[in-house]
């Protein structure tokens, strides 16, 4: 099975360089392309199926949330009552690179 | 571009998508939306009125200055809530610790911080779009 691939591979590269013509440097980029996308791939396949209830994530922190979120913030939107009130600060931070986006784009296209 | 069908149809669109931004923002801790993509949809209103008419129309609207006031009056509005938050007695940023009056859960006026937070919030991202705009704009000139 791998020397089919490594065949056909061998074939599609030569096949592109010579019959098409394609730049070297191309074909290089491709195929470091091909090879993230291959290594992503396992890492994807790796992760865990999503909404399970064994999953690392769903530990004590969103326990805490969604038990006694609407008791402590009044709010009955859970993710409103995370980001503006559990991550306020974080959210602070959030509109300070918004400010200072907008900052140096007035900076360096103000037409004067 | 003087197009008839898309300034009639903007005119006629733009106050529907102005309303739906500010109920996006109001009913922040409510339903889904918040600060965020409520100032996103009212500043895409403003743009729309820029791109049908023309720049001066977009202009007339909102001024520079009037969106610069508002962008930095947004992040000193959450900037000085957090510190009310200090001075009722609490930490930065708190909500109920802070003496925040929560209200009845599920109702419009509820939330303590979090309704004035995602307002200011509202408010500046949405004069953060419209800056952005009327900025690229102007700078081929």
């Amino acid at each position: 099975m791998i020397y089919i691939l490594v065949i056909f591979i061998v074939i599609v590269t030569l096949f592109l360089r010579f019959i098409i013509g394609v730049d070297p440097k191309t074909l290089f980029t491709f195929y470091l392309l091909g090879l993230i996308i291959f290594l992503f791939s396992f890492t994807v396949a790796e992760m865990p199926p999503f909404g399970n209830p064994d999953n690392p994530t769903f530990n004590e922190v969103p326990r805490r949330y969604l038990e006694s979120g609407v008791a402590e913030t009044g709010a009955v939107n859970i993710v409103s009552s995370v980001i503006i009130d559990y991550r306020a600060f974080d959210t602070l931070g959030e509109a300070t690179v918004l400010f200072v986006a907008i900052a140096a784009v007035v900076a360096t296209l103000k037409s004067h | 571009m003087e197009d008839q069908i898309v300034r009639i149809t903007s005119r006629l669109v733009t106050p529907f998508i102005q309303v739906y931004g500010i109920y996006v923002i109001l009913h922040g801790h409510l339903s889904p939306g918040g600060g965020f993509s409520g100032g996103a949809i009212f500043g895409a209103s403003l743009v729309l009125v820029a791109l049908s008419f023309n720049l001066e129309a977009g202009v007339k609207q909102i001024s520079h200055q009037t969106a610069s006031i508002l962008e930095s009056g947004g992040a000193l509005g959450y900037l000085l809530t957090g510190m009310a938050a200090i001075i009722i007695g609490g930490n930065y940023l708190a909500n109920r610790s802070a003496g925040f009056p929560l209200g009845q859960a599920g109702e419009l006026f509820s939330g303590g911080a979090i309704l004035i937070i995602t307002v200011f919030v509202g408010i500046k991202v949405a004069s953060t779009i419209v800056t952005l705009f009327y900025n690229i704009i102007e700078g081929e000139e």
